[in-house]
């Protein structure tokens, strides 16, 4: 039953998916807005579709329908309620499904939002770019990734379950479905970057409606992001959130190039350039989202997320190949076509700011990039077999990310066009007062270290010019100076330097230690005083349990677990964790009592600011909320500046009106 | 303004560095999906376990049937060592195609198959053999040591041991009657 329905969904979206490419193609073809008009009303059927596939796999794994392979292979009757649900995005046919079902809710809004210019060629190529790819990720269901194939022969009576690292934790339900609404939603500015450039329309209209898409898939991407690394840090009981994991960076890249085009958009509007620059970042990302996909669905790098075996590889590959063909011959075609006449006349300027800012993010981009797919090459090359680990990308990346702040506090207060040294020493004066006043009250508080020390000044410095525009903005405009896309994105750079200093520090000044503890010793670490007090044996419907009980500095008692599944060779820790603003108490039971009543060895972690990783991720959707915010915004056709054609050192020329 | 005026005002020397840029960055790249189209997954590397060509790790234990089984015992035929569990989807579908080669072998008795319990129990494994056929000795390996000795992750993991007991061959996932017929003819075509 259910996979009577799931398949049947599957072959509706694939169906509408071609159908609607066909349409919009014959449509563009023949220059004729009817069929246009009729082909956008495809996209409904893959909604539809998708709609169908989602309900039959809840269902099945609702009602254990142990008849459907995956259902069998990540279900359980033991299994909670809870993770039951988001068993549908525990491996990987699921997760494609959960992926057609976002690309499908993207496309609907995209659909609707530009029903008055359905007969618009652009309209009618970014919504076919879209159906393809929408119809790839149901060909992959249809296919090598089926995902209501059914069982041949005994049907069992119960499953294994979810992985037991899937089955853990409440964040599962939060985490994937964020990252994909996040690593989806490139796909719709990737279809307008391609339907600007088949159709020549290189004007400056598609781009704010493109800035705003990318802004809403850049705000859940990093939510994603963030709430991995929480996940990471709740569950695995290592006591980190960050492991330069090749899925932590298939999702990182991305993100990278995506923060790029955000800024490097913004002169383009202003001053009409980085116009090939812009369309290449919109392309790369997207590209870079499948390449992230093939990365780790394929199996070829080893990761504590790699999916099962599955033969998707070379599909994913083969569509990879595509994109960046397409991508790569566009620009090829159109690119010169898109030159911009100005030039940057300062370095000193907003404008050279911003591409001091897009060549780091490309530099970090490729730091990242390289030592995800470092492991292959070298094999490729010499057959060599090795791997890439944190050291490589710590020791790489910092000094990027320290200009990156250092850009984060001058780019805001850079007037545009050219900045005196005079404009500069007034506007920085206070940001840097105020870091220098920080690093001096760490230093006599006993705090040692460059790296950390240097992250702490550029960060007061770049929080302290947010701060100071946010302040100049709200006393001109009271609370409307909050909203916008520069006052929201003064807040994002606040959530960015809080993540900053609580990264620099919780990896510079945390310590750890294990310690053998009888019922009622204590241990000390770091200002923090553990005392075991003995454990005790759970169990539970899916799991089987071992809870230490320990006191925290004579408060609260913490359970730090180990977890015995039946179907699972490995026991799992569970850590508890005590959260403070100031520091954490991250405990683990390292090896649990032989015997009643024996000793046992607790892991303590305590690590600085942990707590304002978290709090910086909220702050930046904040900030991404205020940035995309619609307010008095300037209508995309009529831009207040217009491209410079000649050279000139005056000021910005006043609107001249529309531009073709 | 129109493009061509935009062209024209373009100095001649530039004109078409974005296709060059493109089409370098192109080649690049393909270069690249070249690369990553001939890696092999990295569990068929794991595949590559450090046990092939050396010799098995000693492997005895109780058969269901309650007799004493082990490997050495079975020196001077291929044996295919096959960790299994009844819940496990893969395993119960390769089940036919290791009864389908069992049978092939039954005559000339120079291969059979020697099953290792994984994270499963007794009489599940017994009532899962009663309902889908085989009749090969299985162990049990409580405490998991033996699937340890073999650097087994997760079921179904087979390894095909050469008469002098010798490791050949290591599969992760599914094996098929077939494909250990063809490793079979391999292997004795080397003089195994």
């Amino acid at each position: 039953m259910s996979a009577a329905l799931g398949t049947a969904g599957v072959w509706l979206g694939l169906l509408g998916a071609a159908i609607g490419v066909a349409t919009l193609g014959l449509g563009l073809h023949r220059r004729d807005p009817k069929l246009l008009e009729a082909g956008r009303k495809y996209a409904w059927v893959i909604v539809a579709g998708a709609v169908l596939g989602v309900i039959a796999m809840e269902s099945a794994l609702l009602r254990h329908d142990f008849s459907l392979r995956y259902v069998a292979e990540n279900g359980s009757r033991q299994t909670p309620l809870l993770f039951t649900i988001t068993g549908m995005w525990s491996a990987l046919e699921g997760s494609i499904l959960l992926w057609a079902l976002v690309l499908s809710g993207y496309l609907a809004v995209m659909v609707r939002h530009f029903r008055k210019r359905a007969s618009d060629p652009l309209v009618g190529w970014a919504t076919l770019t879209v159906f393809v790819v929408a119809g790839f990720f149901f060909a992959l269901m249809a296919g090598p990734a089926n995902p209501f194939r059914v069982i041949h022969g005994a049907i069992p009576t119960n499953g294994p379950g979810p992985n037991p690292l899937l089955q853990n934790h409440p964040l599962v339900a939060f985490h994937p479905p964020m990252l994909y609404l996040g690593y989806v939603g490139f796909t719709i500015p990737f279809a307008f970057a391609v339907a600007a450039l088949v159709t020549g329309r290189l004007g400056e209209g598609w781009l704010v409606e493109t800035r705003r898409w990318t802004l809403f898939a850049w705000g859940f991407l990093t939510i994603g992001i963030v709430l991995g690394a929480w996940w990471s840090y709740e569950v695995l009981g290592w006591g980190g959130y960050w492991a330069w994991d090749p899925v932590e960076n298939a999702s990182f890249i991305p993100w990278l190039v995506a923060t790029a085009y955000l800024h490097s958009v913004m002169v383009q509007e202003r001053r009409g350039m980085l116009r090939i620059w812009n369309l290449s970042l919109l392309l790369a990302t997207f590209s870079l989202t499948i390449l992230g996909t093939f990365l780790t669905r394929s199996g070829v790098l080893e990761s504590v997320h790699s999916f099962t075996e599955s033969p998707i590889g070379p599909w994913i590959l083969t569509f990879f190949g595509l994109v960046v063909v397409t991508s790569v011959g566009l620009i090829a075609w159109r690119g010169d076509r898109l030159r911009s006449p100005g030039s940057i006349d300062s370095p000193v300027s907003r404008e050279g700011a911003f591409l001091a800012n897009n060549l780091l993010f490309a530099a970090f981009c490729f730091v990242v990039l390289l030592g995800t797919v470092f492991p292959l090459l070298a094999e490729a090359l010499n057959g060599d077999r090795l791997s890439v680990g944190g050291p490589y990308f710590n020791r790489m990346t910092t000094p990027i990310v320290l200009a990156l702040l250092f850009l984060m506090a001058v780019a805001p207060v850079l007037p545009w066009r050219k900045a005196s040294e005079e404009v500069l020493r007034r506007r920085l004066f206070w940001p840097a007062a105020a870091a220098t006043l920080v690093v001096v009250l760490c230093v006599a508080t006993g705090l040692r270290g460059l790296a950390p020390l240097a992250v702490f000044w550029l960060g007061t410095f770049a929080a302290g010019s947010a701060v100071r525009q946010l302040a100049l903005s709200a006393r001109r405009q009271g609370w409307r100076g909050l909203v916008g896309r520069a006052n929201g994105g003064m807040i994002v750079h606040i959530g960015v330097v809080i993540i900053a200093v609580a990264f620099a520090a919780s990896h510079a000044y945390g310590h750890s230690r294990e310690f053998r503890l009888s019922p009622g010793q204590s241990a000390r670490l770091s200002g923090h005083t553990v005392t075991y007090l003995g454990s005790n044996t759970v169990k539970s419907s899916n799991k089987t349990s071992v809870e230490a009980r320990v006191r925290v500095d004579g408060g609260k008692i913490y359970a730090p677990a180990v977890h015995q599944f039946p179907f699972a060779t490995q026991a799992i820790g569970s850590p508890s964790v005590k959260s403070g603003l100031h520091d954490d108490v991250y405990l683990t039971l390292a090896a649990a009592p032989e015997q009643a009543g024996g000793s046992a060895v607790i892991g303590v972690i305590v690590q600085p600011l942990i707590m304002w990783l978290w709090i910086g991720g909220a702050v930046i959707a904040l900030g991404t909320v205020l940035a995309a915010w619609p307010g008095r915004r300037r209508r995309p056709t009529a831009p207040v500046s217009a491209p410079v054609e000649v050279e000139s050192t005056g000021p910005p020329p006043e609107p001249v009106g529309v531009i073709s | 303004m129109s493009d061509v005026d935009v062209d024209v005002a373009v100095s001649r020397s530039h004109r078409h560095t974005a296709r060059w840029a493109a089409i370098s960055l192109g080649v690049v790249l393909l270069l690249f999906i070249a690369v990553l189209a001939t890696r092999k997954s990295a569990a068929d590397k794991q595949a590559e376990s450090p046990l092939l060509g050396k010799q098995a790790p000693s492997l005895t234990g109780t058969a269901l049937d309650g007799s004493q089984v082990s490997l050495s015992s079975m020196h001077g035929k291929w044996v295919v060592v096959n960790f299994m569990a009844s819940w496990c989807v893969p395993c119960q579908e390769e089940h036919p195609e290791l009864v389908k080669f069992t049978q092939r072998h039954q005559g000339a008795g120079d291969a059979g198959v020697l099953g290792v319990i994984f994270d499963d129990t007794e009489p599940n494994v017994r009532h899962f053999f009663d309902r889908e056929g085989g009749s090969w000795p299985v162990v049990s390996d409580p405490g998991g040591h033996t699937a340890l000795d073999f650097g087994v992750r997760g079921p179904p993991e087979s390894f095909l041991i050469d008469p002098n007991g010798f490791v050949v061959w290591k599969a992760i996932g599914q094996v098929n009657a077939d494909g250990l017929e063809k490793l079979l003819s391999e292997g004795k075509a080397r003089g195994g």
